[in-house]
């Protein structure tokens, strides 16, 4: 078994245990770390798909695209994770900042 | 391969899942936001096991480090118990469970199966002359499909405008008198910070590095500054903020639409100037990403807030 | 044509930032000049595709595979048309109401124009993986749109939203790097040529489709919807049913063409199974409820399947059939959207009975509803009624009798509750007043209806631009 495939099967793992996090936790802040999660298997999955033709230079088309999800990864958490803390503070009141 | 490096990725790849796993089912968030953390690390071992030291750079950086930053801040809001939640019941999560596990299984068997090391390689090694850019990653982000990054950058700005519900300032807490830790480390670190940040830079047209990279370091020794109570977190109000924020995008737009003027493409880039122009488009970049980072970061009051009308406005 | 391609990718971008830079006061001049220019542009990309044919744009200079492909062709003129005609009506409504002293205005209307620029660039895009991309700056505007305000209700479906498409978005993506790992492309022509039919690009492409159809809330994975669209502010929720929750189905409309026979033809009745199952269970349900935005979600269940119904079908008249019930339905529910708000502003809140003796004491609102209504239902003649019946002509064709009998029960129950909507409307017995409502939401939803009709009446220019360089 080749490090790329071992790799690649964790990362089929992550996405599987992240989905059911996804849609089975009850706590929201777990359903926001789930959803970041399956972009990790996914980016591990590429990642891997990339590193099969070790030795040689691995291919870096997969790895931009995952610099590129990483990116918007970690703009959809913050978002989300933005949104949780509103929701979470009682002290605020509705509809703030005022609005047509 | 030898066996000592099979036994390190095979437990390097089991780690990964079975930390995922007591993330998502540990009853206490704080340990889920350490185990996070810990996760963030250990792929970056994962990303570097294998060959791919951008991503290690990027996820250790921003993965484990701002994120993690994020959630813990996220905690003392939400609190270690469970915060906002809702109950899913027992018929969904079984049914959700023997989904995900034919997934799972599916996409593992089938990932497996794709042995031929297909990949483009070698179309980019061929043209990376032409792109006028030394690394071959840099070369796809910028060059070959630099629109998917100029979107990319827009998906950034666009989170942060909707991040700063918060204006910061206007979170309570830390009343605690600032213990002196976190100015000193300040004060050494800010220097090693900016060097590593601007080398990273510089390294990132023949090297591992880049925009993201330095940016990821330059937020987070913003972070360390604001925690330090050095640095004020940015507002939105404020109009330089505002031009910082918007730059990076601005800068990329404006050279993206240049080649247009003489007939060419979006984004061909007019080889005299090539890597000039990339180069600008990577400093610009670096400034609006770690302005965007640091902003996701809400920060801690300073003393005298207001707390009536929380929200950031501009 | 590279010029028009580009103003219609980066204008919305420029104006966006040029919004978030000057801040609230004066947000909405510059939103409106923002507005303009992109309207503009779109309609400068189908006169021009109209006049010169289709055309594929090479970003960068560089050819696939290694280069990102832009496809101006009749779709992705038509389309673009259309969400610009929708979002400049819901825009300058908004900007019509903004009076300068809100603090929200500038973030608003910067994303607003974001979530433009996203779906302008998805409709362009012939790349799988820039289509991830543009799917996701569509998302993440939306998500924000939605959470602006503040209020707990706003802010729980806008997470609950993310937490949905955000995962769709994600299995769309593994099927990306499957098929990436078997085909070393990620240029949906080049996916066409090299594509053969292996079980591991069917697990690939399964995966692909699967997320889409979570994110485009086709039965039975639509239970998401109803709550979103009923507790958004409604020029957010017009948005969202008209434009945003449409880009999922028009990437497998792009993707589909490309798709190996074999795999097509099995797919294809399962995700008619599921759309006949969208029809039938989105219009009973929308026939049983009492608030008017509940029967819009629900009805936009239900079209979602007549959206899907053509992968079962899959001739060209099937095709022109789908996407003409994507332009009419946006048009229609964006209208019932703006109605919807008119009412709730006066009356308080949605419930089907604020629509009683509409025709009297808001004529401008009927007309809007009645028209909007009329799409819906599918009578001629309407956009949505040259839409399904393009649908019903080609099940005919291809000897789907299942497909015309859920067709036509989908229209006589969707007439069922539009009908009873309507007859609330004209029933002006008892004490009616003229009231009086801010002008600019009724004109526009009534302007939206009238797109619709012109749809239906204009169908030969339209359809004649939507043939430049589609291959079914």
């Amino acid at each position: 078994m080749s490090a790329w495939s071992i790799y690649a099967c964790s990362g089929a793992a992550i996405i599987a245990l992240s989905l059911y996090g996804v849609f089975a936790c009850a706590p929201l802040l777990k359903r926001i770390l789930a959803a970041n999660l399956i972009g990790t298997g996914v980016f591990l999955i590429l990642v891997a798909l990339a590193d099969r033709s070790a030795p040689a230079q691995p291919d870096p088309v997969p790895h931009a695209l995952v610099l590129t999800g990483v990116v918007i990864s970690v703009s959809a958490t913050a978002l989300a994770l933005a949104i949780a803390i509103r929701l979470a503070d009682r002290r605020s009141s509705d509809d703030e900042g005022g609005w047509p | 391969m030898t066996a000592l490096d099979l036994v390190f990725d095979v437990v390097l790849a089991t780690v990964m899942p079975v930390l995922v796993w007591r993330i998502l089912a540990s009853k206490d968030l704080a340990s889920s936001v350490v185990l996070f953390v810990a996760l963030g690390l250990v792929s970056a071992l994962a990303w570097a096991r294998l060959h791919a030291p951008d991503i290690a750079l990027v996820e250790a950086a921003v993965g484990a480090g701002l994120t993690g930053a994020l959630l813990m801040n996220a905690l003392s809001w939400i609190g270690a118990e469970a915060g906002v939640t809702e109950p899913v019941s027992r018929a969904t999560r079984v049914g959700v469970g023997i989904l995900v596990t034919a997934v799972g299984v599916g996409l593992a068997v089938a990932v497996i199966h794709l042995t031929q090391p297909v990949g483009l390689a070698h179309e980019v090694d061929a043209r990376l002359a032409d792109a006028h850019v030394d690394y071959p990653v840099t070369a796809v982000l910028l060059s070959f499909r630099g629109y998917d990054t100029l979107l990319e950058i827009a998906v950034l700005v666009t989170a942060a405008l909707g991040a700063r519900l918060y204006a910061p300032g206007s979170v309570p807490g830390g009343d605690d008198p600032l213990s002196p830790h976190p100015r000193v480390l300040a004060r050494v670190l800010t220097p090693i910070v900016v060097l590593v940040a601007g080398y990273l830079l510089w390294r990132g047209a023949s090297a591992p590095g880049g925009a993201f990279q330095a940016a990821a370091v330059l937020a987070g020794g913003g972070i360390l500054l604001v925690l330090a109570r050095v640095l004020r977190p940015p507002r939105m109000s404020s109009i330089a903020v505002r031009a910082a924020l918007v730059a990076g995008l601005a800068w990329f737009i404006a050279v993206a639409a240049l080649p247009l003027a003489t007939g060419a493409q979006l984004l061909e880039y007019p080889s005299a100037s090539a890597k000039q122009l990339i180069i600008s488009i990577e400093v610009a970049l670096t400034l609006s990403i770690s302005i965007v980072l640091l902003m996701f970061f809400p920060g801690e009051p300073a003393p005298g807030e207001a707390a009536r009308h929380p929200e950031d406005r501009w | 044509m590279n010029a028009t391609v580009a103003a219609v990718l980066l204008v919305p971008l420029v104006a966006a930032l040029a919004v978030a830079l000057v801040g609230s006061r004066a947000a909405r001049y510059v939103a409106g000049a923002g507005v303009a220019a992109t309207l503009a542009s779109a309609i400068d990309l189908a006169r021009r595709v109209e006049r010169d044919g289709p055309a594929e744009l090479h970003v960068g200079g560089w050819a696939a595979p290694l280069g990102i492909l832009l496809r101006a062709d009749g779709l992705a003129a038509v389309l673009s048309l259309a969400i610009a005609i929708i979002a400049s009506t819901l825009g300058f409504v908004t900007v019509a109401r903004t009076t300068g002293r809100e603090t929200s205005a500038a973030r608003f209307f910067a994303v607003w124009l974001f979530a433009w620029a996203g779906s302008n660039a998805l409709v362009l895009s012939s790349d799988v993986f820039n289509l991830y991309v543009t799917l996701e700056l569509v998302t993440i505007a939306a998500v924000v749109l939605l959470s602006i305000g503040g209020e707990r209700g706003a802010l729980r479906v806008a997470l609950r939203y993310m937490l949905i498409a955000l995962p769709g978005s994600l299995v769309y993506l593994v099927g990306v790097a499957l098929l990436y790992g078997r085909y070393a492309t990620l240029d949906l022509a080049l996916i066409a040529e090299r594509m053969t039919s292996t079980p591991v690009t069917w697990a690939a492409l399964w995966l692909l489709v699967a997320g889409l159809v979570l994110k485009a809330a086709l039965f039975p994975v639509h239970a998401w919807l109803p709550p979103v669209y009923a507790n958004a502010r409604a020029i957010v929720a017009a948005l969202l049913a008209a434009i945003v929750g449409k880009t999922a189905f028009i990437v497998v409309l792009r993707v589909w063409p490309a798709l190996p026979h074999a795999f097509a033809a099995s797919a294809g009745p399962i995700l008619g199974a599921l759309a006949s199952g969208a029809i039938v269970w989105g219009s009973v349900l929308a026939l049983r409820q009492v608030r008017l935005r509940l029967v819009i979600a629900y009805s936009s269940v239900a079209h979602t399947g007549y959206l899907f119904l053509w992968f079962a079908l899959a001739t060209p008249a099937a095709w022109e059939g789908a996407v003409y019930i994507v332009l009419s339905h946006a048009f229609a529910v964006a209208a019932l959207f703006l109605v919807s708000d008119t009412l709730e502003r006066l009356g308080g809140d949605d419930r089907i009975e604020q629509v009683h003796g509409l025709s009297a004491r808001l004529p401008l609102s009927f007309f809007a509803l009645a028209l909007a209504a009329a799409s819906i239902m599918g009578m001629p003649p309407t956009g949505g009624f040259i839409g399904k019946w393009l649908l019903v002509r080609a099940a005919i064709e291809t000897d789907q009798w299942w497909a015309v009998v859920v067709l036509v029960a989908g229209s006589l129950v969707s007439a069922g509750y539009m009908f009873r909507i309507l007859r609330l409307a004209l029933t002006t017995a008892g004490p009616i007043e003229r009231v009086h409502a801010p002008l600019a939401g009724q004109f526009a939803a009534f302007v939206l209806g009238i797109a619709g009709f012109v749809l239906g009446l204009g169908s030969g220019v339209v359809l004649d631009l939507l043939a430049k360089g589609f291959t079914p």
